[in-house]
């Protein structure tokens, strides 16, 4: 089966020379030198050699030459691999329930709502969350927080980490926890979070290029938090553009999570579709954003109260939670805050 | 556009490729629209030998006509229809999936296209006892889910791992990998993945659009280009190794509010028959409804449109599977 060289990864300028010298499958260029390819072209040897790189790690189409094999793995694998992977609690054991244990690694999740429900909360609470240590259930890792609003606050920081770290200093029950807890401390949550503040899509854009590099210096990052993409993005002209823009950077991040075992978490406003007569609060960015994340979450109010949906989800049913936001973080709805006796409910979470 | 290379055929040896060239014969297109009589002359070749090379290279690089009977005993000797496991989707699909297609799910974020690809994914390998090939695009194979969806067929572990087992999984996210992907695939592996038990008969990609999309428009054609050498290479092999291949698209929104396939109108040429998943939803708010409905857009077999089908939501309820 021949390969078209039209499909190769090479720039367009150098496919188009190689097609109008007659040579159109890779296999027409395996026996080539790259002396004689950028005579027989008039491709720089530059070019000719990279050319006939692309055609070798492809192996021509051909099996049999060694060629390059993108890697597979059975479902079987998949699951084992998923099943070393923890998630990361939300410090609410509705939504940990509703989500199969919280906020999944590797892969993406969009946190969708209208201005003042608890986006950002949400995202700060994973920040501190993400750094429970392993001992207490958690993945103990570190952060990647890309700010593009301003809106990331130390203060609330300090106060979720205080309760984190008072959260798990009454659970300590063995030895490995109470190690764990000497280094649980306010000082090095704070230090496990690497903030980065974007003030336009370019930066941002270009931040994601240098992630994967600053990933592998950092291999025990668990989560990055873009909060938010629609800030960035809604003020653009040539909407066909920021299609494209966006879709690369869903690739991107999912490329990323799925390679660094990432959680990614980004946040996204909401805006007002008409529809005839009647008008719909709908996540901005249309149908198609849609689909970039694996997880959908919808922060909204019902009254006074505050809701959490699950909206798209590949592994679990839809369902909606109710929550709120304490001095604390991000928390059950119906947890009074002081009493001691609803606690254990949540500590079998951890 | 093939390069004249000596071997090629009978007769067509490294002096008179050397001849050729030199009277400016690069390619086997040129040396067949040229006058055979007037290159004889031009480079000193025999009229006799320059059209017995012709013949060889017309005869190499045409077609052959297949008589229709033919292709009938082929259509039933080789032909297979894999059930869904969805027995609405099934009656809307006219009994499944056809061996040698390509089948498109679309649908809006949360409509249960990947859904239904795992219910596929899960039938064929369990109930089947075929391979499949996953091309996960979007990072939204949960393989847990998969085992989910097994433990309500069976309870034995065993056979549950032996079908997860035969669900090969790629994970690639940008059209080249895609490409390369489905040329190695092509080129051989398609026939290594079956050793592990049952051939491969399907090749789900979720989603295609997902990779194209970045790539397409602007001022740039090559987009286009990629769009069409991915159906392309995604036609071929289920033409040739027989497998049905199953995408899924998303939606775009035309400016009366419809929902429509996303793509365009260049894609929607590719897929034999077309899906549209929708959900049901509840009046005015983004309130969430178990039901979603899917609408056959484009069949060469069954009479459009097909009326809506409700799926109930038990393709997303663990317990009840695919009722």
């Amino acid at each position: 089966m021949q390969r078209p060289v039209s499909s190769l990864g090479l720039s367009p300028s150098v496919k188009v020379k190689l097609v109008n010298s007659g040579l159109q499958f890779t296999a027409d260029l395996l026996h080539l030198k790259p002396l004689q390819l950028s005579k027989d072209t008039g491709l720089s040897q530059q070019e000719a050699l990279e050319v006939l790189q692309a055609v070798k790690t492809d192996g021509g189409g051909d099996e049999a030459r060694g060629g390059r094999v993108p890697a597979s793995l059975t479902a079987l694998e998949l699951l084992q691999q998923e099943e070393e992977m923890r998630s990361i609690v939300t410090f609410s054991s509705q939504l940990d329930a509703a989500l199969g244990g919280g906020i999944p690694v590797g892969k993406s999740t969009e946190i969708c709502g209208v201005p003042g429900v608890g986006k950002t909360q949400l995202c700060l609470q994973l920040s501190v969350d993400v750094q429970v240590p392993q001992s207490f259930g958690g993945v103990g890792g570190q952060v990647i927080y890309i700010d593009t609003e301003g809106s990331f606050l130390v203060q609330r920081v300090i106060d979720m980490a205080t309760a984190a770290v008072k959260h798990c200093s009454l659970l300590v029950e063995d030895d490995e926890q109470r190690v764990a807890m000497t280094t649980f401390t306010i000082e090095n949550i704070l230090s496990n979070i690497f903030l980065v503040r974007c003030h336009d899509y370019v930066e941002l854009l270009a931040e994601l290029h240098l992630l994967p590099d600053f990933l592998s210096d950092h291999p025990k990052s668990r989560l990055l938090v873009i909060d938010s993409v629609a800030c960035l993005f809604r003020q653009f002209d040539d909407l066909s553009l920021r299609t494209r823009l966006l879709h690369s950077l869903t690739q991107q991040l999912i490329a990323m999570a799925t390679r660094h075992h990432i959680a990614v978490v980004i946040t996204n406003q909401m805006t007002t579709r008409l529809r005839g007569s009647h008008s719909q609060l709908v996540p901005a960015f249309g149908e198609s954003w849609g689909h970039a994340p694996t997880i959908r979450l919808l922060l909204q109010w019902a009254g006074s109260r505050r809701m959490v949906a699950i909206y798209k989800s590949p592994c679990q049913m839809d369902a909606t939670i109710q929550y709120q936001i304490t001095s604390e973080g991000f928390r059950d709805a119906d947890q009074p805050e002081q009493s001691q006796s609803k606690r254990p409910r949540t500590h079998t979470d951890q | 556009m093939v390069v004249l290379r000596e071997g090629m055929c009978p007769g067509l040896d490294e002096n008179v490729v050397r001849d050729l060239r030199a009277a400016d014969i690069k390619t086997v297109e040129d040396l067949v629209s040229s006058d055979i009589e007037e290159l004889a002359l031009k480079c000193s070749l025999s009229y006799k030998t320059l059209f017995a090379i012709r013949r060889v290279l017309l005869a190499q690089h045409a077609a052959f006509p297949v008589s229709g009977a033919d292709l009938y005993e082929e259509l039933l000797s080789s032909t297979a229809i894999l059930s869904t496991g969805n027995p609405s989707l099934d009656k809307l699909l006219d009994s499944g999936l056809y061996t040698g297609e390509i089948t498109e799910l679309s649908g809006g974020p949360g409509s249960g296209k990947s859904q239904v690809c795992f219910g596929v994914a899960v039938h064929v390998s369990y109930h089947l006892k075929q391979s499949v090939i996953y091309i996960d695009t979007t990072g939204g194979l949960t393989a847990s889910r998969l085992l989910q969806m097994l433990q309500t067929e069976t309870s034995n572990t065993e056979e549950q791992m032996e079908a997860l087992q035969r669900i090969h999984i790629f994970r690639l996210f940008d059209v080249f990998s895609l490409l390369d992907c489905l040329y190695s695939l092509r080129s051989g592996r398609l026939q290594q993945a079956s050793v592990g038990g049952g051939s491969v008969k399907a090749v789900i990609v979720d989603s295609v659009s997902a990779v194209i999309s970045p790539v397409l428009g602007g001022k740039q054609n090559e987009g286009m280009s990629l769009m069409i050498q991915v159906a392309g290479a995604l036609k071929t092999m289920a033409k040739d190794f027989n497998v049905a291949v199953l995408v899924t698209n998303h939606v775009t929104r035309s400016d009366n509010g419809e929902v429509r396939p996303g793509l365009g109108v260049s894609w929607s040429h590719i897929p034999r028959t077309r899906v549209l998943l929708e959900r049901v939803e509840g009046a005015g708010s983004v309130s969430c409804s178990s039901f979603r409905s899917a609408t056959l857009i484009k069949s060469s077999r069954q009479v459009l449109p097909m009326a809506l089908i409700l799926m109930p939501s038990a393709v997303l309820i663990p317990s009840e599977e695919f009722c």
